[in-house]
């Protein structure tokens, strides 16, 4: 009797666990239908679109598979909300369906996902996360009907239907380094990040750089805590850098945001965000941000779609064609010649006058 | 909970009962209709052979254990126990064969553990520490209270556990087998101290299987048999051979011991050293030699290093110096499976767990070394039919009692198992048998049987190491017995060189040449 | 290389030590308690996500941090009941129900914040809080008496386990039973009752530990908060040899050089980034490596107990 009883309760806590860790990724999303994974069940995607006599036009179908939340404030937040607002654009989700599949951080699970959205018949499947570049490779062989996109990378693999796509971040950060060095008073800048590899270090590079054109004697600190998810580390890397008499911070990361409530925390020290707007988590503090907009890219792949291409191209999110913005934080009292200096700045780089190393 | 610390101790209990008590476990009657009892200034024997249900019987006395049936009275007032705390509460104390301490805790945490404090929540150990001396000075038990328990010897460790009961004020106290880890004179002391102890007025249940002490010690006896008791008496006028009756339902044979005809050397062990599990070198050069149709008895308190000598032996342990002859080869490097095929039989001190696998049946156990041997195979596959005949037999051969030769041997007892493993062993016929505890736990039926097996075995020429710690075991199948103490061999005798008191001072470290004047 | 022993930097990097070291202490020190009494709980770090979520989320909605705290002591009051029920009641595998129930955490703290919260919000958590006087103390008084709630009651929160353990009647049952659950038995000491409460203790301070994270030291929640922090604080457990100064001393270890290499890298002392990071860990099994001959674990560790009645 003690051996069943056991079994029971182990196997019921265990189920209550999977539920509700199978669960978690896929709470209510308002603007589109979700799918906990590529399920059966997903709504849409039942039967190959062209068998539907009746509809006007058959909606485009894109799933994306995202190694962090939605609701990041960063990296997999702006590839979401460029999702949507193309998808608003289009006519809501009578033209386009847009499924996902969040905090995938094993790429096994990622390439399970990739796959069976593929065999659903999607008709783009976005892989945002670098690493699931080899898992892209191998899936896209087997589904040359399908379009897919991956990045940050420029490899495409030779294949027909496989898109690419990266950030020059080290534009933004170029800006943002410009902003940052006529704020700072005491001559000192903190940076914080995960790992020191992709579109975190090119940000932080071309920051640096920015910084340089306007004072080279100002002191840019860097500090990796080798987690993009230990905010405690991250939290007190920022006190670290504020204790050591940096007053303005800036960072490249899904876990940025214990870097700005350390910041918010002390009151006086200034923040510049990457990938995403991040004026809402500290009205006060944000400056500006370096935003992703990945619209015009999806908008080009759903065209080239009509025209029969599926892939084979490289984009690259730049100033110059729109991908990158700077937006400046309203609630931020900017002084006009720092706007001034920022705006030139983006004009330089815009024009080619201005060259960011990445 | 005792009042451990008012200085006016409540009254003691007299007397204890127990009526009509019945136990069921699962498939087993453990007491049937059993009635006992035990007074004050008497120490009351409790026989039978292993499995007879003493063990269960006093464990529904303290408290572990509820009776199905029956009630106990305690001064003639009906009582019911549902844990230890509550018989402690009712004036009863129970010392187990496996002392309850815990060797990271001082004597007086131990003492104290469990104790409404006079200081709650604070702990006070001063109060128990002072009370403890008091004690100890009252009754003769020697002990240092803020000594950690892993630093006392056995017999330190057992007079802890008297304190234990003394202080919480039990009038009756339960022995359970408390002699089966001491050397002779450690038993004397510990009889001494209990005669102290029932002149204060304390009873004592005694556990034993051990005739002649119970005969030693003891004012009454009751013996249990399958559960039930076969009668209570007085010991005035009791025989060694009148309480074997009671315990097996029939007379025994005393072993006649047969003079043996000694052959050439076939086991030499020459300045064999070994490190034990404490890092501490267990074996410290050993020189043994064994002859074909000899058995070699070692004696000793257990932890003097028996157990490693036999792992060494066996190659289950690395010795770190040495060296080990089988007929003049050597084979002190030799891993396990050469040794077996070069004629080493082994039977482990630990049978669970060294010599059988719980889960696998009769016929897995049985079949475990020689599985792979030519006659049991098909090519690379098992000869089931074969094996089960062959099993067949030796169930019946050996007089193992099992349902099938497919239960799992867990559900067998310890005798049977034994029998089972000293069959497969045998079936080897060994130039080189070790026989680590041959009949610990075994009841005196299978205790026999297996004596009578290893006799022969010598007999046919086989070398043969006993490892016992019932000195008298030892005494009785042993032509030649040495000594163990710390690692070493004290000295060696023949089987009737030496009394069991000179035995005993040896394993107590003293040198043969001072033992024997003694 | 110089700056890395200037005053300040020392003053820095033991500050950030003692904040960093505050969630650590909470749980190890709970966690001593639960293996003390023979149950390992591997469930740490899922009791710190749902007690740091509970505790974020009441303060996010009410702003009142007492009642955040309440909040978190019952949620873990709750786990520690599950976690006991089934390693002491049912005797199940206790590496396994460990791991269930953090399994359990992590989704439920996630699914919670999804449904209830969605995006990452901050709050105003626990404010530093000078101590009148000893705060203008120099040195001593910035680095000791100008932190926030829940870190001085991680640092008192070693003296009074001590005292509880090994002073206490309680404390002496629960270590009896760690090492030899039936000798206690043997001695009328309830031994699950002893296993409850040491349990649901460790669990209820795992709940704070998150707490303290949540509401003290980042002051927002996100998925999966801790980041494995509860796992490393039963490996502090172990370090520690189950003593709270032990602990203590390695909570501050491992902190002190997570904080030491943060200001490395701040003061930009020329090593690669990766290397500094690993430096902690790699500290810490070195550490343990050298300690661990003279550790002695509780007999009982991971043993369900049965009188061996049924």
């Amino acid at each position: 009797m003690k051996k069943s009883n056991l079994f029971s309760v182990l196997s019921v806590l265990f189920v209550l666990a999977l539920m509700i860790s199978a669960c978690a990724p896929a709470a209510p999303a308002t603007e589109a239908p979700v799918a906990e994974a590529p399920a059966a069940e997903a709504p849409a995607a039942e039967a190959p679109a062209a068998e539907e006599p009746v509809a006007p036009a058959e909606p485009f179908k894109v799933a994306v598979i995202m190694p962090s939340a939605t609701t990041d404030m960063a990296f997999s937040q702006s590839m979401y909300s460029a999702l949507v607002a193309v998808q608003t654009e289009m006519g809501g989700e009578s033209a386009m369906v847009i499924q996902y599949s969040e905090n995938m951080f094993k790429v096994p699970d990622a390439a399970a996902a990739i796959r069976d959205y593929a065999s659903q018949g999607f008709d783009l499947v976005i892989a945002h996360g670098s690493q699931y570049g080899s898992s892209v490779e191998e899936i896209a062989k087997d589904f040359p009907e399908t379009a897919f996109a991956w990045g940050t990378d420029v490899n495409t693999f030779g294949l027909p239907n496989v898109y690419a796509y990266t950030a020059a971040a080290q534009e933004g950060g170029y800006v943002n380094g410009v902003m940052a060095a006529m704020l700072t008073q005491g001559k000192q800048i903190g940076v914080t990040g995960p790992v020191e590899v992709g579109d975190a270090k090119t940000y932080i590079d071309g920051f640096v750089q920015g910084v340089a054109s306007v004072d080279p004697a100002i002191s840019v600190n860097k500090t990796w805590t080798g987690s993009f998810s230990d905010v405690a580390l991250m939290t007190e890397a920022a006190k670290t850098h504020i204790a050591a008499g940096a007053d303005v911070l800036t960072g490249s990361s899904q876990s940025v945001a214990g870097s700005i409530g350390a910041a918010k925390e002390n009151g006086a020290v200034l923040w510049f965000g990457t990938q995403s707007d991040q004026a809402p988590l500290a009205e006060s503090l944000v400056v500006a941000s370096q935003v992703y907009d990945w619209t015009a890219m999806i908008k080009q792949i759903i065209a080239n779609k009509a025209e029969g291409k599926l892939g084979g191209e490289t984009f690259t999110l730049q100033l110059s064609n729109d991908g990158l913005k700077i937006a400046f934080n309203a609630g931020y009292a900017l002084p006009a010649e720092v706007k001034a200096a920022a705006d030139a700045a983006i004009e330089g780089i815009k024009s080619g006058s201005i060259v960011v190393e990445p | 909970m005792s009042a451990n610390n008012s200085s006016s101790a409540p009254k003691r209990i007299s007397s204890v009962e127990m009526k009509n008590i019945v136990k069921r476990f699962p498939g087993v009657l453990a007491n049937t209709d059993v009635n006992f009892d035990v007074r004050a200034g008497e120490v009351h024997a409790l026989l039978g052979e292993n499995g007879a249900g003493k063990s269960t019987l006093m464990r529904q006395l303290y408290g572990l254990y509820k009776p199905n049936e029956g009630e106990i009275l305690v001064d003639g007032r009906p009582v019911v126990f549902n844990s230890p705390a509550d018989a402690i509460k009712a004036g009863i104390g129970m010392i187990h064969q496996h002392f309850m301490l815990i060797p990271t805790l001082t004597v007086t945490e131990n003492v104290a553990l469990g104790l409404t404090s006079s200081r709650e929540p604070m702990l006070d150990l001063d109060v128990v520490e002072k009370k403890i001396l008091e004690l100890s000075k009252a009754y003769g038990l020697k002990v240092d209270p803020s000594a950690y328990i892993w630093q006392l010897s056995v017999g330190e460790q057992q007079r802890v556990e008297i304190i234990k009961a003394l202080y919480r004020n039990a009038g009756i106290i339960i022995l359970d087998e408390p002699t089966a880890v001491l050397t002779p004179q450690e038993v004397n002391d510990l009889f001494a101290t209990l005669r102290k102890i029932i002149a204060e007025g304390h009873g004592f249940v005694f556990i034993s299987h051990k005739l002649h002490e119970v005969m030693a010690i003891c004012d009454r006896v009751s013996v249990l048999r399958d559960g039930a008791m076969i009668g209570t008496r007085s010991m005035e006028g009791v025989t060694r051979e009148d309480l074997v009756k009671m315990m097996v339902g029939r007379e025994m044979k005393t072993l006649p011991h047969q003079d043996h005809k000694e052959g050439e050397v076939r086991l030499k062990i020459k300045g064999l050293r070994a490190i034990g599990d404490r890092n501490t070198e267990t074996l410290c050069g050993v020189d043994l030699e064994i002859r074909s149709g000899e058995i070699l008895g070692i004696a000793g308190v257990s932890g003097n290093g028996q157990r490693e000598l036999a792992q060494c032996l066996t190659g289950l342990r690395k010795s770190s110096a040495g060296t080990i002859f089988l007929d003049g080869d050597e084979i002190t490097h030799m891993p396990l499976l050469k040794r077996m095929e070069a004629g080493q039989a082994y039977i482990p001190e630990e049978r669970m767990q060294d010599g059988a696998i719980r889960e696998f049946s009769v016929q897995e156990n049985l079949f475990l070394r020689d599985h792979a041997a030519p006659e049991n195979t098909h090519g690379i596959f098992l000869n089931f039919k074969r094996m089960s005949e062959r099993t067949a037999e030796v169930v019946k051969q050996y007089n193992v009692k099992t349902p099938t030769i497919e239960t799992p041997i867990k559900n067998l007892s310890g005798g049977n198992i034994q029998k089972l493993i000293l069959a497969r062993e045998l079936s080897r016929k060994p130039k080189f048998l070790i026989a680590a505890q041959p009949t610990r736990g075994v009841d005196i039926g299978a205790t026999e049987y297996i004596h009578q097996r290893l006799l022969e075995q010598r007999d046919s020429g086989t070398a043969i190491l006993l490892i016992s710690e019932d000195l008298d075991e030892t005494r009785s199948l042993s032509d030649r017995i040495a000594v163990m103490y710390e690692g070493k061999i004290v000295g060696i005798v023949g089987r009737d060189g030496a009394t069991v008191e000179q035995i005993g001072l040896m394993m107590a470290g003293i040198s043969m040449e001072e033992a024997m004047k003694g | 290389m110089e700056e890395i022993f200037s005053q300040a930097v020392l003053i820095g990097i033991i500050t950030s030590a003692i904040r960093l070291a505050t969630p650590y202490i909470f749980a190890s020190i709970g966690e001593a308690f639960s293996q003390s009494s023979g149950v390992v709980n591997l469930g740490v770090d899922g009791i710190m996500l749902v007690g740091a979520f509970v505790a974020y989320y009441i303060t996010l909605t009410t702003g009142n941090l007492w009642l955040a705290v309440l909040g978190a002591v019952i949620i873990g009051l709750l786990m520690g009941l599950l976690m006991s029920f089934i390693s002491v009641t049912m005797r199940a595998e206790q590496g396994i129900s460990g791991i269930g129930l953090y399994m359990f955490g992590l989704g439920l703290s996630s699914l919670l914040f999804k449904v209830l919260v969605g995006s990452v919000q901050t709050i105003e958590g626990f404010h530093e809080m000078d101590i009148p006087g000893l705060s203008t103390i120099p040195v001593i008084g910035e680095i000791f008496f100008r932190n926030s709630l829940p870190v001085y009651v991680a640092f008192l929160l070693i003296p009074v386990a001590w005292w509880f353990l090994e002073k206490t009647t309680w404390g002496l049952m629960i270590r009896a039973v760690g090492q030899n659950p039936a000798a206690a038995d043997s001695l009328g000491v309830n031994v699950n009752r002893v296993r409850y409460f040491s349990v649901c203790f460790g669990a209820i301070m795992a709940s704070l530990a998150g707490a303290s994270l949540s509401t003290a030291l980042v002051n927002l929640f996100q998925e999966n908060l801790t980041a494995g922090l509860g796992f490393i604080a039963v490996a502090l457990v172990y370090f520690g040899g189950w003593k709270p100064v032990g602990i203590l001393i390695g909570a501050l270890l491992f902190s002190t050089v997570n904080a030491f290499q943060l200001w490395m890298q701040v003061l930009g002392v020329n090593i690669p980034s990766d290397v500094a990071v690993m430096l902690p860990y790699l500290l810490t099994i070195v550490a343990l490596v050298a300690v661990t001959s003279r550790i002695r674990p509780p007999a009982a560790l991971n043993k369900p107990f049965d009188r061996g009645e049924n």
